[in-house]
């Protein structure tokens, strides 16, 4: 198995448990705080797929643009989830 | 493919590192442990993304990095003035 084989695997790894915290927490802004860090190890995935364009697209938007408008969201309802 | 196996066995272990940030994103009591956290898994992304950028032999490569470094502050920004209440 080659390194970069290894490399992909644990981001990929890494995606999924990202994805599922961002699912599973109660606390809004903590579930954005994990697609945040889903979102930039999609970049880094991106990057390793040997594609550097859209790992700049995917880091515009996912970590700039989608973090402050969920944030702003969030700012206007509510932060905890209602049982 | 890759041609420095060193620069590429460094980004692994940078993927080591986000692994135990995520740790701390998972189990973080209060939402500014896990804005830390993410703030973290931030650097280490550039940081890897440099290495594998001369793991590659890509000066291109390199540029993704740069752009990745000047837009993840934005979102910890954001993050950070909302928990200070600032964000109108």
């Amino acid at each position: 198995m080659t390194i970069l084989a290894i490399l992909q695997i644990v981001i990929l790894i890494l995606i999924v448990a990202g994805s599922v915290l961002a699912v599973w927490l109660k606390d809004l802004l903590a579930s954005v705080i994990a697609l945040a860090g889903s979102s930039l190890l999609l970049a880094l995935q991106f990057y390793l797929l040997q594609a550097p364009d859209v790992a700049i697209a995917e880091a515009g938007v996912g970590a700039a643009l989608t973090t402050a408008i969920f944030v702003l969201a969030i700012r206007k309802t509510q932060r905890k989830e209602e049982e | 493919m890759i041609v420095a196996l060193p620069f590429a066995a460094a980004g692994l272990a940078m993927l080591g590192f986000i692994l135990v940030c995520m740790v701390r994103l998972s189990v973080g009591p209060t939402a500014a442990d896990r804005a830390v956290a993410l703030d973290t898994i931030n650097t280490l992304v550039v940081a890897t993304m440099v290495l594998l950028g001369a793991a590659f032999d890509l000066v291109v490569l390199l540029d993704v990095a740069l752009v990745y470094a000047l837009l993840s502050y934005v979102g910890t920004l954001y993050i950070a003035r909302y928990l200070e209440r600032g964000l109108s």
